[in-house]
């Protein structure tokens, strides 16, 4: 048992003759792509934001009308700017927590160039309409089955990296990281193949446990994984308890799958299920208050930070949002609350600040943090950073507190049945258009950081030795 | 025992499995066993039992007319559920008559299943048979010619398209029609 504080790194106790030198190939691969996919899939994501405006924009061609731009969207932002990003920042961290260089940075490339063909197939065949019908796994079979090979080449590399390291303890941020590849394969598995040979009601159990899972077992835990070591890192603060950490990772491991069926409270599932998932919902608070209390505690008495450390801001906001959105998410199961707002405009709104202001703002604070130290380099513009900062932050609080307004409200109405339903749409449209506005800020934070990441690598070549940033 | 995963990858990986095939198994696997509904297509001819009906598998054109459906993303935005909620089986309702609450025997040949989570748009779980194929044709070429203020974007190329325009019509009057719940001759076509 370690001692109860520490920074992740373990590299403290190595001496500089054996620290190996990283070449991070890999992870500039994924981390490349990911960010202009963030910005690409950005523009996808304000066209549908406007047609909630303006319904007839680009309303005669089948490619660009809303049910095929929508999974594009959803698609390219889970699969093509998070989790690309996510993985480009395991190829970054694993390493580094082992003390040994990565597995094999081939390899890592050859992962990043199968993730490239995917999501470019993805774009492809989600234009064309060729969706198989399931929330979050749209895409045609050829690529799922691409999707399970790239996710082996990747676990065969952080586990062949995790099998040979240098320091026997494994920080938490490896646990979350192998938690998330190994769990992944088999809800992925569920997900996108097991559906296939079911129907009905148990084919939406399926596709539930996958869509929860997706965000719960893929993108919470590589998530916490980055917060875990990014926080300390960015901060040179050591993380506040190792129990505490513990206790979040193993209740999560264990509470997690079995909340898949509260998406069809009050639906056409069995009432006894629904009564499960409700209770493990509830049970969720668990992993996600010991994992924040130990973010806060590890900030105590070092808050003055966040005004200049920009990935120190995005990271905590991040934990904000994320406590926020796991405290929303067990309220939501309940039925009384349920029967307000399932279904309603609250739900986007709830999506977007788990995967935009949660798990993406943990991506991009890692991103600014680890791209200048991957080129060695200097971030080409701080002041630019901090604006991206304040444009994601206004527009994502814009977007997700117009959105639970919204929908809370549409929700009551829809509950009165004197209220024909196309009242409650013509209701909506201010809500649609401030949260296009808000969507826009959002978009700017996007482009500002693209274009900083961007300007950094470029720059990164001629610079003087002595700007070299360790 | 959780404090040997710390540093014995091998443990942590026998360990994160376990803990969550726990709760996967018994949440995926088991409940279609323990809960037979799911799999047994509703039937009933016996009033006294409840509302009478069949659910029917789809016949070719309505299974084509299902593919566009699912191709177009229709389920993005319209739900296939009515819920256990007063108001839901209100607005599922027909001229006065509450529609009834749907149950797993009714979509046992839905593949992929389209209940959705999104109600942008109304809920279609009992769509079938309220309004006429010509109603249809000038709702998908512009919805807003029939429901102002609605936000539907328009399909020209579907209500443009002869054969695909009869597929999704004849699917879209299949459903919520395998409970009798209207009186034999209120169906449209």
């Amino acid at each position: 048992m370690a001692a109860e504080k520490e920074i992740p790194s373990g590299a403290s106790s190595a001496t500089a003759s054996h620290r190996p030198v990283h070449s991070d190939t890999a992870a500039k691969w994924f981390l490349m792509s990911s960010v202009v996919y963030f910005f690409v899939v950005g523009v996808i994501a304000l066209i549908i934001a406007a047609k909630f405006v303006w319904p007839e924009l680009l309303g005669t061609i089948p490619m660009f009308s809303y049910g095929r731009l929508r999974p594009l969207h959803v698609n390219g932002m889970l699969f093509g700017w998070l989790l690309a990003a996510d993985m480009g920042l395991v190829f970054y961290f694993v390493p580094r927590l082992c003390g040994v260089k990565l597995y094999s940075e081939k390899l890592g490339v050859a992962t990043a160039v199968l993730w490239n063909a995917i999501v470019l197939g993805a774009v492809v065949s989600l234009l064309m309409g060729w969706n198989q019908g399931f929330e979050y796994a749209e895409l045609p079979l050829v690529l799922d089955v691409a999707v399970v090979v790239a996710w082996i080449l990747f676990g065969v590399n952080v586990f062949g990296t995790v099998f040979t390291r240098r320091y026997p303890q494994m920080y938490v941020s490896l646990w979350y990281t192998m938690g998330c590849i190994l769990w992944t394969a088999f809800v992925y598995l569920t997900g996108n193949f097991a559906t296939l040979f079911t129907t009905g009601v148990n084919q939406a159990n399926l596709n539930w446990m996958y869509v929860h899972n997706a965000v719960g077992l893929i993108f919470t835990p590589v998530g916490l994984a980055l917060a875990y070591y990014f926080i300390p890192k960015a901060g040179n603060i050591p993380l506040y308890s190792h129990k505490l950490s513990m206790i979040g990772f193993w209740s999560l491991a264990f509470f997690y799958v079995w909340t898949g069926a509260h998406h069809m409270i009050h639906g056409p599932i069995s009432q006894w299920l629904q009564t499960i998932s409700i209770a493990f919902s509830l049970m969720l608070l668990l992993p996600v208050w010991t994992v924040v209390y130990n973010f806060f505690a590890t900030m105590k008495g070092h808050w003055p930070l966040t005004r200049d450390n920009v990935p120190l801001k995005f990271l905590m906001s991040g934990v904000v949002f994320y406590l926020l959105t796991c405290f929303q998410g067990p309220m939501h199961s309940l039925r009384s609350v349920n029967a307000i707002v399932s279904k309603t405009d609250w739900i986007p709104g709830h999506a977007h600040m788990a995967v935009l202001g949660a798990f993406s703002f943990f991506a991009i604070a890692g991103v600014y943090y680890s791209i200048p130290r991957i080129f060695h380099t200097k971030l080409y513009s701080d002041a630019l950073a901090n604006w991206s900062y304040w444009l994601a932050m206004i527009g994502g609080i814009g977007f997700f507190v117009t959105l639970w307004l919204g929908g809370f409200w549409q929700g009551w109405q829809w509950n009165n049945p004197a209220i024909p339903f196309i009242d409650t749409v013509v209701a909506l449209k201010p809500i649609w258009a401030v949260r296009f506005f808000s969507g826009v800020l959002i978009f700017g934070g996007i482009a500002t950081f693209l274009y900083n990441i961007l300007a950094t690598v470029i720059h990164a070549g001629p610079r003087p030795q002595e700007a070299v940033h360790a | 025992m959780l404090n040997k995963a710390d540093s014995n990858a091998v443990w942590f990986i026998v360990l994160a499995l376990v803990f969550f095939a726990i709760g996967g198994l018994l949440t995926t696997v088991a409940p279609p066993l323990i809960d037979k509904s799911w799999a047994a297509p509703f039937s009933n001819s016996d009033p006294s039992k409840g509302l009478t009906g069949q659910l029917r598998p789809l016949t070719e054109l309505e299974q084509r007319g299902r593919a566009i459906y699912v191709r177009e993303g229709c389920w993005y935005c319209h739900t296939q559920q009515t819920r256990t909620l007063l108001a839901d089986t209100k607005r599922s309702g027909w001229r006065g008559v509450d529609s009834p609450v749907s149950t797993p025997d009714e979509f046992v040949y839905d593949s992929p299943h389209l209940f959705g989570t999104k109600r942008t748009g109304p809920d279609l779980s009992r769509v079938g048979g309220k309004y006429d194929t010509q109603w249809h044709r000038t709702h998908f070429r512009n919805p807003r010619d029939l429901v102002p203020g609605s936000i539907m974007p328009p399909y020209p190329w579907i209500a443009n398209n002869e054969s695909e325009f009869q597929a999704i019509v004849a699917y879209l009057q299949t459903l919520g029609r395998a409970k009798n719940w209207r009186p034999e001759n209120d169906y449209e076509k």
